[in-house]
């Protein structure tokens, strides 16, 4: 077997594809209701202004109305808390990513695609896959190994390919022009509202953005700190852009969780710790 | 798929964990999803629209702006039965600005498609008056380096009326 197939799969601890798992799932459902609230909204406007994307004609799906909308919210919720457990991981699995997959067409036949999600869709089909997996689980599996490579290959994809976008629908003016001018302009914070005085500076933070974004693939080559280095990076160029312009990619955030070391948190078992304490070191009466 | 103890390296001190191996087929079964995605994602961005989601090219913010051209800036105007003239929110019909947007060609071929709105409006107010006109105003807003200089010009593109 070549290095190249074993990277594929390279196995991971099976406790790392359940804590990413649980974090993926748990996002679903907050984002149904805290970060994408309108895509329900969609349940009162008449079928005739859905604009089915190609996903939605091939499949076909139905155009949505105020019980499709408003039975997969409320299946799609509950389905998600339940697989977030990590209780009959195929199953649940499948079902949160055909009903999530129907939100996205929900969401975004009317007129407007979002490009912030590709990741978390990918990570939502892979990890089904994995089956069984506890947390805290040391168990390695190449299984889960391909589950969370995919994802990060994904996540990696999503910038590398959108400096092409940038360039396709764009071109060099997007390096050279006002492109973050007119975002700062349009939605910058106080942390960012002075560079648009600094002549120049926005021009080179074009240029770094892009760079930045076609050396994302070296995560994959890196070892060891620098590895890290770059997880971190990836990291703080979000925190950067939300301080600047108040633009935040949460789902993508979520899929990128899948290069983290997610098996060492442990919440609720160090909620356990917590809450045993006081049984085992009774406290002395006054 | 078999289990497999991988015995450390190390001389053997302490067993590493266990790992569990993919069968063949498993491994490139795998492997073969992986690169056809991979494939259609790349195809997607060279040639896709977002039509073709999820595999359609990552265009956030990929479009360049030009400092000393204006703003488009499109919005709803309403009027109900009680004559009473007001912009219509996202909230108010449930179909968003950017959707309106993307829609316009199509709202300029059939205006009265506008009356779903009116419709959608109805049904997310109940207890409102119903609406009996609704015009698609866009506003060009001037800039000079990037920032408004105040002036801006103003036309209705399309526009509906209740029968």
């Amino acid at each position: 077997m070549s290095r190249l197939a074993r990277w594929f799969t390279d196995p991971v601890p099976l406790g790392r594809v359940a804590a990413f798992r649980t974090l993926a799932y748990l996002f679903v459902a907050a984002d149904l209701v805290l970060f994408t609230p309108w895509v329900r909204m969609h349940a009162d406007v008449p079928g005739a202004l859905y604009q089915p994307l190609l996903v939605g004609r091939i499949l076909p799906l139905p155009t949505p109305g105020y019980l499709l909308v408003t039975v997969t919210f409320w299946a799609l919720l509950a389905v998600a808390v339940a697989a977030a457990t990590g209780r009959a991981p195929r199953l649940l699995g499948w079902l949160v990513f055909a009903l999530y997959l129907e939100w996205m067409v929900i969401a975004m036949s009317y007129g407007k695609v979002d490009h912030d999600r590709f990741d978390l869709l990918v990570a939502l089909a892979v990890l089904p896959t994995v089956g069984r997996a506890r947390h805290g689980d040391e168990t390695r599996s190449e299984r889960a190994g391909w589950a969370l490579r995919t994802t990060q290959i994904a996540v990696v994809a999503t910038y590398f390919l959108s400096t092409w976008a940038k360039l396709r629908f764009g071109g060099l003016d997007w390096l050279t022009g006002a492109t973050m001018t007119r975002a700062v302009l349009r939605r910058g914070t106080i942390f960012a509202e002075w560079s648009t005085h600094v002549p120049h500076l926005l021009v080179v933070v074009q240029f770094l953005i892009v760079a930045f974004e076609l050396t994302t693939p070296l995560v994959f080559v890196l070892r060891g700190r620098w590895h890290w280095l770059w997880v971190g990076l990836m990291y703080a160029f979000h925190v950067m852009v939300y301080a600047a312009v108040t633009i935040s990619f949460i789902p993508h955030l979520v899929a990128m969780a899948s290069f983290l070391p997610l098996e060492h948190v442990r919440p609720v078992v160090r909620l356990r710790r917590l809450l045993r304490r006081p049984a085992r070191d009774p406290v002395p009466a006054d | 798929m078999h289990v497999e103890t991988v015995a450390p390296t190390d001389g053997g001190r302490r067993p590493g964990p266990p790992v569990l191996r993919l069968g063949r087929t498993g491994r490139w079964v795998r492997i073969a999803v992986t690169l056809l995605g991979a494939a259609l994602l790349l195809v997607g961005t060279l040639v896709g629209q977002d039509d073709d989601f999820p595999f359609g090219p990552f265009r956030m913010y990929a479009t360049a702006d030009k400092l000393n051209e204006p703003v488009r800036d499109t919005r709803l105007r309403a009027v109900d039965t009680t004559g009473r003239t007001f912009a219509l929110t996202d909230n108010a019909t449930g179909f968003r600005r950017a959707e309106l947007e993307g829609q316009l060609p199509r709202f300029e071929a059939h205006p009265e498609l506008l009356g779903h709105l009116a419709t959608a409006y109805a049904r997310r107010q109940p207890d409102q008056p119903r609406l009996t006109r609704i015009d698609v105003v866009v506003r060009l807003i001037q800039l000079r380096d990037g920032r408004p200089t105040g002036h801006y010009s103003q036309r209705t593109v399309v526009s509906w009326s209740a029968r």
